[in-house]
């Protein structure tokens, strides 16, 4: 039983002023950061940076926060209708990794800080809960965080994402392996174990896999397929499913956690594969002073790196190194950062303020010095990018080396991977 | 699956059980004595791994040694809190639900604490003995699992010892049987009630340290363990620590096997059904079973 | 102590009654109603019907739990299973072709049945087993969403549109909601059932020896506050159009749920509204402006109240009213 906690006698003079009270707050309504401005281009950020996703979400900030100070230091964005150039103004959110938040917090930003666009959704689950509010509120929304694909899928008119998705990392995949399988240095029909989280991440990816696989009959088989809860404690179970299937090849889905959570135990079973993947993780800095040498040769799947050829790329780098006062981890930064370019350029395209017509603007763009794999920023029909995806594989001595597309790489495959 | 790898799996299982134990002990105690459910148990948890973190990673001592360090830290931590805050709340024989949303609002601040101190990102500690592995024949055995194992095994042992053989170890079996009787025989139940709050953070901050050794954490570390803490002292029975060690096995058990019969998504849901069921069937949980035993011979 | 609070209800019956008091009898409900009712004609903006839209939910989830959490005396730290199961409910509903209210109704009705599958077997813990026993069940549901296809598992769940977004739409289904809610709370309170409530709360055996049937009342309770949360998670899913397991029947949902109840007053009939409006607002606000210590102050809150005034910002407005009124010399002890 529990002790009895509220005092009985606080009752009745209660039941009276709550109504009293009630109408009081409610006189007093919230307000957002509104209010008439034409002299500045308002931009709503909403990233979590607290909470899951917080790392990747404080990194596509700092991606984003560069790029509007580099358009600020040249004056702003030229907006033809007002005759000269804007400064931008960024509203921030943080949502906390909290798909209702996220949702709320774009809302907030696009009524009542009547934002010119909003730029947000890092991870596919904030990126769905962020996606409905674009087209109610008709201002453009960009996504440098969300890869799934039938976010994209709903017919939407005001959304667009930054990153080809989810499934097209599966199948690069498959296309690298392929290639490793070509040249000789794996064997045909190779068996392969898929270990997927429980996200719409996990779901593409292994979507993307099992469909190169079908479409090139002879080269893999599959052998396990199953999905496992986030966060967990202990992998023992699922390992030793894994050993079960006597795979040549282990395919793994996974967030940071339970990246390195997994491996750990992986290397502390004894186990080895030709080839091991976590997915779009594995060079990640975190993971690396937690796992020590256990990431050599673990190869990713990435929709950009530090390490990309290309002047712009290496310019960024610089930038953002000067910048923030780290390295990119990661994709992070890279595509957020494009995806404030984008829009800057699509403002200036449109010539205007008006939202719909800088849809417009973004839906006919084209990006030529982007800083993603190929170059080139296009937004595709459903507002999604389709660009290549690059592989990139950890070797010792904490370095990383990008293997795949040949014309992007800076280093060969290992593989299979030594014991 | 052969029957080494089944041996392999039930050796994982129980080096998981000793840790599993070592984190609910803390409960346990602050159950056991003063009828009050620690939520803040995952603040200490997390409190622990943190410090332990930044003992290693800026003087270089190793987390063993860090959480030796911790222990009297915590255990001073824990008297704090209850001279601050616990002793004010109405005491019970029964569990309140003051003392329910007390250290539940305390947890909140903890993790907040935790956010403004140390950020959002994964932290893990890496040792030469993370990666490396025993091997004793055709069992492997993880070093570092093997070490939180024993360190988990040496603590309950302790605490064991203290129970049988000290005055407060005395005083605290009698309040986990009963307060008034406690009283009626001299017991002095503030002091013993204090120390055994300190003693039960104390033990929630080392478990931390030794969760840490282990798997990699944020400020919200705590919350999973918390959940699991409640299903090794629900199925243990609340006041008892042999209980615990049970609890502890059997959930380790369950876990590790039950992804072995069912696709590995729905692993968590079968340990909070262990709970309910536990609850429900065996409210007094296997202790309980174990009394009923003995007075039936 | 029953007698008591007899004497109290017929009280409140009787004539003479000081302005305030009139004003918590149904004539003043229905001025807030009105109040509230008109406040879009205003013009207040999408942003502050947007803050006012989610208050009214909360507020139905916070008066349901009071109903079982303050009423019965039934703590639930698991109340979140029947928000997301009543938003579930709804959203497969509309997408069925539904109509808004039956769906609404069906989120409703489903959350009150899995009260009884619930209650059945957990009604028989006590204290804080009964609290840690919700935990594990609302826990469970929540993985078992995470992985049931057909409801689009992690991925989530998206309800279609239903023609062009209208906000005013959604407002006013939550205020009726909330209105339902407020006023099944205040029937509820004076019914034989609130009595039997009351008596279970106190001491459920002593009750149980007076002849009330302590088992029946919470599982009538149960279903009362589950219909409630449930009917809330239906209207929430309405206007997100987006909902997924960890968003509706995430463990933050059930503390919130159980937060402002407690803040705000438990056991009273104003007291989860305000509680609610507290959370709402002060939610939305710190959400926007101060990200990193949003825990910091809802535990902070949480434990001045315990510590200090239980009976939360009722408990702490009726002590202001009593030294107001011994103040003023008027005399009359309440």
């Amino acid at each position: 039983m529990i002790a009895p906690f509220f005092d009985r006698s606080s009752k009745r003079s209660l039941t009276s002023l709550g109504p009293l009270l009630l109408a009081v707050a409610l006189a007093l309504p919230g307000c957002g950061k509104g209010g008439k401005s034409g002299n500045e281009i308002r931009i709503g950020v909403v990233l979590p940076i607290t909470g899951r996703e917080a790392k990747p979400g404080q990194y596509q900030r700092e991606g984003i926060e560069l790029a509007i100070k580099q358009l600020n230091d040249a004056g702003g964005i030229m907006v033809q209708s007002k005759g000269k150039k804007l400064p931008i103004r960024e509203i921030f959110y943080d949502d906390g990794s909290d798909q209702a938040k996220s949702a709320n917090l774009v809302e907030r930003a696009m009524s009542a800080d009547e934002v010119t666009a909003v730029i947000g959704g890092y991870s596919t689950a904030l990126g769905e809960a962020e996606s409905v509010m674009p087209d109610r509120y008709q201002t453009p929304w960009i996504t440098a965080g969300a890869a799934a694909t039938h976010i994209f899928s709903r017919g939407y008119q005001y959304i667009f994402g930054a990153l080809s998705s989810t499934d097209l990392l599966g199948y690069t995949t498959g296309d690298f392996l392929g290639s490793l399988v070509d040249s000789g240095k794996l064997k045909k029909n190779l068996a392969v174990a898929l270990a997927l989280e429980n996200t719409d991440h996990g779901v593409e990816y292994g979507a993307g896999i099992n469909r190169w696989i079908d479409e090139h009959p002879g080269y893999f088989h599959v052998v396990f397929n199953e999905k496992f809860d986030l966060g967990g404690t202990d992998f023992s179970g699922l390992l030793q499913k894994v050993k079960a299937a006597k795979a040549d090849i282990f395919l793994v889905d996974a967030h940071l956690q339970d990246y390195i959570t997994m491996e750990r135990q992986y290397i502390q079973s004894g186990m080895h594969h030709q080839m091991l993947s976590y997915g779009a993780r594995g060079p990640d800095a975190d993971a690396r002073k937690a796992l020590g040498d256990a990431t050599n040769y673990i190869f990713a799947g990435l929709w950009w790196s530090k390490k990309l050829p290309y002047p712009q790329a290496k310019k960024f780098v610089a930038d953002y190194q000067a910048f923030a006062g780290h390295e990119p981890d990661s994709y992070y930064p890279g595509p957020a950062y494009d995806a404030m370019r984008a829009l800057a350029a699509a403002i200036e395209r449109a010539g205007t303020l008006d939202r719909t017509a800088i849809r417009d603007a973004l839906r006919n763009l084209e990006l030529k010095d982007s800083l993603l794999p190929g170059q080139t920023l296009h937004f595709g029909k459903n507002g999604q990018v389709a660009n290549p995806f690059i592989i990139v594989q950890n070797k010792p001595g904490d370095k990383s080396d990008i293997v795949f597309p040949k014309d992007a790489s800076t280093g060969d495959a290992v593989a299979p991977l030594p014991r | 699956m052969t029957a080494v790898d089944a041996l392999n799996l039930l050796v994982s299982a129980v080096l998981l059980a000793g840790v599993y134990a070592a984190m609910s002990v803390g409960m346990t105690i602050i159950y056991g004595v003063m009828k009050i459910v620690n939520l803040a148990h995952a603040g200490f948890l997390m409190l622990g791994a943190y410090i332990v973190f930044e003992l290693y990673t800026r003087f270089w001592i190793d987390p063993l040694l860090g959480i030796l360090i911790e222990f009297p830290v915590f255990f001073l931590m824990g008297i704090a809190i209850h001279w601050l805050m616990i002793r004010r709340i109405p005491q019970s024989d029964t569990p309140t639900l003051a003392s329910l949303l007390l250290l539940f609002g305390l947890w909140l601040v903890l993790q907040n604490l935790g956010y403004l101190i140390w950020g959002n990102s994964d932290r893990a500690i890496l040792t030469p003995r993370t990666l490396s592995t025993l091997q004793v024949g055709p069992i492997l055995l993880p070093t570092e699992r093997l070490v939180v194992f024993g360190v988990a095994i040496a603590s309950l042992a302790a605490l064991e010892l203290v129970l049988r053989r000290t005055w407060f170890g005395r005083a605290v079996r009698v309040l986990m049987q009963n307060s008034d009787s406690g009283r009626l025989v001299g017991v002095n139940v503030e002091r013993t009630a204090r120390l055994a709050f300190g003693v039960g953070v104390a033990f929630a901050g080392a478990a931390g340290g030794l969760l840490a050794m282990l798997y990699p954490f944020t400020p919200d570390f705590g919350g999973s363990f918390l959940l699991r803490a409640f299903v090794i002292i629900v199925l243990g029975g609340l006041e008892s620590f042999a209980g615990v060690a049970v609890g502890a096995l059997i959930l380790a058990l369950v876990e590790t096997f039950s992804i072995l019969a069912i696709p590995a998504g729905y692993q968590p849901a079968v340990s909070f059904s262990l709970l309910v069921l536990a609850l429900v069937v065996l409210p007094e949980g296997i202790a309980g079973l174990w009394n009923k035993r003995q007075r039936w011979t | 102590m029953e007698q008591t609070a007899a004497l109290d209800m017929k009280e409140d019956a009787a004539a003479g009654q000081p302005l305030l008091a009139r004003m918590g009898s149904p004539a003043g409900f229905l001025v807030l109603l009105l109040a509230i009712a008109g406040f879009p004609l205003a013009q207040p903006g999408p942003n502050a019907l947007r803050l006012v839209f989610i208050t009214l939910v909360w507020i139905s989830a916070s008066v349901g739990w009071n109903i079982l959490g303050g009423f019965a005396g039934q703590v639930s730290f698991g109340f979140a299973v029947f928000f997301g199961l009543g938003a579930y409910a709804t959203a497969l509903s509309l997408n069925a072709g539904m109509g808004r209210l039956a769906a609404l109704l069906l989120g409703a009705a489903v959350s009150a049945a899995a009260s009884a599958l619930i209650g059945v077997p957990t009604f028989r813990l006590r204290g804080p087993y009964f609290a840690i026993a919700t935990i594990g069940v609302s826990e469970a549901v929540r993985v078992v969403m995470t992985n049931l296809q057909f409801t689009g598992g992690a991925s989530g769940y998206r309800v279609a549109e239903q023609g062009a977004f209208s906000q005013l739409l959604h407002y006013y289904i939550a205020l009726a909601v909330a209105a339902v809610s407020i006023a099944v709370s205040t029937v509820l309170r004076r019914s034989k059932l609130g009595l039997a409530l009351a008596a279970v709360r106190e001491d459920e055996d002593a009750a149980s020896d007076l002849g009330v049937n302590p088992f029946r009342s919470k599982l009538a309770a149960h279903a009362l506050a589950a219909a409630l949360t449930g009917a809330a998670g239906g209207v929430y899913c309405g206007y997100a159009a987006f909902i997924h397991p960890p968003g509706v029947f995430g463990f933050d949902i059930s503390v919130a749920i159980l937060l402002m109840p407690i803040v705000g007053g438990v056991g009273t009939l104003w007291g989860p509204v305000l509680g609610a409006i507290v959370y709402g607002f002060v939610h939305e606000e710190l959400i926007a402006s101060f990200p990193q210590f949003h825990l910091l102050l809802y535990g902070a809150l949480l434990i001045l109240i315990i510590l200090f005034e239980p009976g939360g910002v009722m408990g702490a407005l009726d002590k202001a009213v009593r030294f107001a009124r011994v103040r003023s010399g008027s005399g009359r002890p309440s």
